[in-house]
């Protein structure tokens, strides 16, 4: 399988934002709320990441609903393509 | 094919069959269709120690098995063991599903699949199955579909889930009419309830829900059981309906 990087990721995630006009700050510590990142945005991001990998990445919602920050996103999206 | 409407009532089921009976509100029908003096049937893919606990204390009203809904020839042999046991079936409870908890796009294709087959497909084999009993036995019966409010309101992360509650709120309609009266067929619809498959909501969306309801808290397994019950035992012409039982959250 051709995972992607954690950094990849986060290119991936600022690329999303930025087609809205927003900005991925540097710090992971960043809260999803402020920056305007919302959940079809992380399943736009999650899509993205499939479609590099070539890979299904399905979830459920639990998980979803835990994430707050930058740093969660991107380590949800590590981990998923783990499983 | 127009036919004169058949007259005659549909007398209170006596024997009813509960899928999915082994746990929430499944066990608190079968609890409360025994506490009327109904005989049950209820089957699940797991018998659960208060299954088992009801089956010992009325073993003269009570046949309890494991059976997966979704598996047709265990749900065949398991009704005719009823037949045998408890006698000929005269309703039915669909009321073993399957819950969702993931966004459409995320959710694996073999996990749609499923949920269409626990949750549409097999209550609909389930009720073939046993409509076609009571209809070579000559009787007449009533069957009780337990939806959702899903079929009737989106939420996210209910995609699936809802659309075969929303089927089969569709089925109860069209098999009332094919019935033409030998057989009321009807839906019940909870909210919301605090447990178990709400749990997919997340406590906000819960707590969202129980604001917008007017009578303040989600539903209870015990505040649907009496109408589930109503729809079996009672006489009173309602048919091919869906009635909602949350406390006008979704109005």
């Amino acid at each position: 399988m051709n995972e992607l990087s954690r950094a990849q990721i986060r290119d991936l995630m600022a690329q999303v934002l930025k087609n809205q006009d927003k900005e991925l700050p540097a710090d992971d510590a960043a809260q999803l709320r402020e920056i305007g990142f919302r959940s079809l945005d992380f399943s736009e991001l999650a899509l993205r990441v499939e479609d590099e990998t070539g890979e299904e990445l399905n979830f459920d919602a639990p998980g979803l609903r835990r994430i707050a920050t930058v740093g969660d996103v991107l380590d949800f999206l590590v981990d998923l393509q783990h499983q | 094919m127009s036919e004169p409407a058949d007259t005659q009532l549909v007398p209170p089921s006596s024997v009813v069959l509960v899928s999915g009976g082994s746990r929430g509100l499944g066990l608190a029908i079968v609890t409360d269709l025994l506490d009327a003096g109904v005989r049950v049937a209820a089957f699940a893919r797991t018998i659960t120690p208060e299954l088992e606990k009801l089956a010992a204390e009325h073993p003269d009203r009570v046949h309890v098995g494991s059976v997966d809904v979704t598996d047709l020839r265990a749900a065949q042999s398991f009704v005719r063991e009823v037949e045998q046991r408890l006698g000929p079936i005269d309703g039915i409870v669909n009321n073993a599903a399957m819950g969702q908890d993931s966004l459409h796009a995320h959710t694996a294709t073999d996990d749609i699949a499923r949920i269409i087959e626990t949750n549409l497909t097999a209550p609909l084999q389930l009720t073939r199955l046993v409509i076609r009993r009571m209809l070579a036995k000559g009787l007449r019966g009533r069957i009780v579909n337990i939806t959702s409010i899903c079929g009737q309101r989106g939420f996210p992360g209910l995609v699936a889930y809802s659309a075969t509650k929303g089927g089969m709120d569709a089925a109860t309609r069209s098999l009332a009419r094919e019935l033409g009266g030998r057989m009321l067929v009807n839906s019940v619809a909870p909210g919301f309830f605090a447990s178990e498959m709400s749990a997919v909501l997340g406590p906000t969306q819960l707590d969202q829900i129980v604001r917008r309801t007017p009578t303040g808290h989600l539903t209870e397994p015990e505040e649907v059981t009496p109408v589930v019950r109503m729809l079996l035992r009672e006489h009173t012409n309602i048919n091919g309906q869906v009635i909602v039982v949350d406390g006008a959250a979704a109005i």
